[in-house]
């Protein structure tokens, strides 16, 4: 194992979220089986009362994990100068099995905690818990996949070997492999163009239509969280391809390399940003049951479609940028 | 200005979950209905001031439920709950409670400032209630100088700068004079007559007699142990 201050603190990330989130588990189970806001029963009140310790303990711990995300990517990123073989980050999450799942696990955990924070936040605002349901059900899904999470990402740093040759992010992303990081690089260019800026579109078109007529949330929420993972493969599959000036080059984490301008910071940002605000939004309104709930959304969701809305336009305005300077001729050639 | 309040099955422990537990309030059903005067009366330890904190929003009950005109108040997030109890609810405490150091204007203005009125319009509010109250020439004075009656004339102007529909006084003639206790009860008929819904908890006969009193609530061990409609002047 390669000691090292992120990977320490990366632990620490995953501990100290684990020693909350159990008990928030325990507490979110007795939350699912006897919430009753009609009765005055002690139990109940008892509910009421630690509901808001609870809630801003899991503020925290998920604070942490959308903290811990690229605190994970930087540190695989960084580690690859150490590793024989290695690149970029590719290069590391290659040098064992569990390097790739951390990282996709790690994504979940971001978007689900992002999600998390977004419903909570949009509850706090109505006088009646009208999430309170879904926010601690979410709790029972996301407590797995933390333990998960934390565990393959301790093996991983484990079992790292830096004396064991890796394989680079050419070999991972070469459309001769059977992975599905190969498999998204090996899909062809104009139809994923056509699926991102069709994706993009509709989602834009969905947040224009919610803005004018308030409906639609849902489905805007539901197109800006399938954006991702159609962004990511048009990254993979072109954009990657006009960044590098080079048709075989598909790796997603050498954007973030000086040598390419961090261009991957300027995409990934509003990328994932606007990701985590559509399944936000897309889960509260999918609860949103109770009339209370429906007013607070009518102010609140408003600025946050915006937001969501502004960093897909920016992820496609760049993209569009990106292919448009690039002198990589990938179309028409 | 009307606001019907309503507890149901209400108990309050303190010490909860340890052998010392206390029942303050043990199983209270009451129904406060708008406007009018009521008087919680016992004997001290009998539940008089906790009730009232649960009432007012001070304290959550441990068990039970109390309703603002049928809206559950007691299960209220905290934000929410602040915003209530700031806007409908009135407090005179017992010891009274004014800042020293602060002048009589400065505490009647306090409990308006999170609520961000224009400071002249609020100014000028709190001197009228001064005014209205006979102290409006000690407004500019240090509260520490404040004889009882004013003290408590301070408190009640404090009370009512966020025009609250209700007003909650603790123990208000506690540390009266029978002509200051007589005075304070001429300021209660004023704020009966208003609408405004008036709950008092006293142990002093000249409260529980007094005409103006519409319902004495008569507690013991924390619980009703006698209910009574009293004569009342018509209000206004």
């Amino acid at each position: 194992m390669m000691v090292q201050t992120p990977i320490l603190a990366l632990f620490m990330a995953d501990l100290l979220s684990l020693l909350l989130l159990i008990p928030a588990g325990l507490f979110a189970l007795q939350v699912l089986r006897h919430w009753d806001p009609s009765s005055g029963h002690a139990r109940q009140l008892r509910l009421e009362k630690r509901t808001h310790l609870v809630a801003a303990v899991l503020g925290l711990v998920f604070v942490v994990q959308l903290l811990a995300l690229p605190l994970f990517v930087h540190t695989v990123d960084r580690m690859a100068l150490q590793i024989v073989g290695a690149m970029c980050a590719v290069g590391t999450l290659n040098a064992n099995p569990w390097g790739l799942p951390t990282l996709l696990l790690r994504i979940g955990l971001f978007f689900l905690a992002a999600a998390w924070l977004l419903m909570h936040r949009i509850d706090k605002r109505a006088p009646d818990y009208p999430l309170i349901r879904a926010k601690y059900g979410l709790i029972l899904v996301i407590l797995p996949l933390a333990t998960l999470t934390a565990g393959i990402q301790l093996a991983f740093f484990l079992q790292i070997d830096p004396d064991v040759i890796t394989s680079c992010c050419g070999s991972l992303f070469s459309q001769g492999s059977e992975s599905v990081a190969a498999h998204m690089a090996g899909l062809p260019a104009l139809p994923t163009m056509i699926a991102l800026y069709g994706t993009l579109g509709l989602a834009l078109a969905a947040a224009a239509v919610y803005l004018r007529w308030r409906r639609g949330l849902l489905l805007f929420g539901i197109l800006a969280t399938l954006s991702f993972p159609v962004a990511i493969a048009a990254i993979v599959a072109f954009l990657s391809l006009y960044v590098y000036e080079h048709p075989l080059h598909h790796c997603p984490f050498c954007l973030l390399q000086p040598e390419y301008g961090r261009i991957g910071y300027a995409l990934y940002l509003p990328l994932f940003g606007a990701a985590a605000l559509g399944l936000g939004l897309a889960l509260t309104q999918a609860f949103a049951q109770r009339e209370s709930l429906r007013g607070v959304l009518a102010t609140t969701a408003p600025p946050l479609v915006i937001t969501a809305a502004a960093g897909l336009a920016l992820f496609a305005a760049l993209a569009a940028w990106i292919s448009w300077q690039s002198n990589l001729i990938l179309l028409g050639y | 200005m009307n606001a019907r309040v309503e507890l149901r099955g209400v108990r309050k422990a303190f010490h909860e979950d340890r052998p010392n537990v206390f029942w303050a309030v043990d199983g209270i059903d009451l129904v406060l209905p708008a406007g009018g005067v009521t008087v919680l009366a016992g004997p001290s330890g009998s539940g008089k001031t906790t009730l009232l904190t649960l009432i007012g929003c001070l304290a959550r009950p441990t068990e039970g439920r109390v309703r603002l005109d049928g809206r559950d108040i007691s299960g209220l997030p905290e934000p929410f709950l602040a915003a209530l109890r700031r806007q409908t609810f009135g407090f005179v405490f017992q010891r009274f409670n004014l800042i020293r150091g602060l002048t009589v204007l400065d505490n009647v203005m306090l409990p308006a400032y999170p609520l961000g009125p224009p400071h002249r319009a609020l100014t000028r509010r709190a001197n009228a209630a001064l005014e209205r109250l006979g102290i409006g020439h000690r407004a500019g004075a240090l509260v520490e100088s404040l004889s009882g009656g004013e003290a408590q004339r301070t408190a009640i102007a404090r009370a009512l700068i966020n025009d609250p529909a209700v007003l909650i006084a603790d123990e208000p003639t506690a540390n009266l004079d029978t002509a200051l206790s007589l005075a304070f009860l001429d300021i209660v008929s004023d704020l009966r007559a208003e609408g405004r819904t008036l709950l008092l908890s006293s142990h002093d006969p000249l409260v529980r007699e007094a005409s103006v009193v519409d319902r004495a609530v008569e507690l013991r061990d924390g619980r009703v142990v006698a209910d009574h409609e009293t004569r009342a002047e018509p209000a206004g």
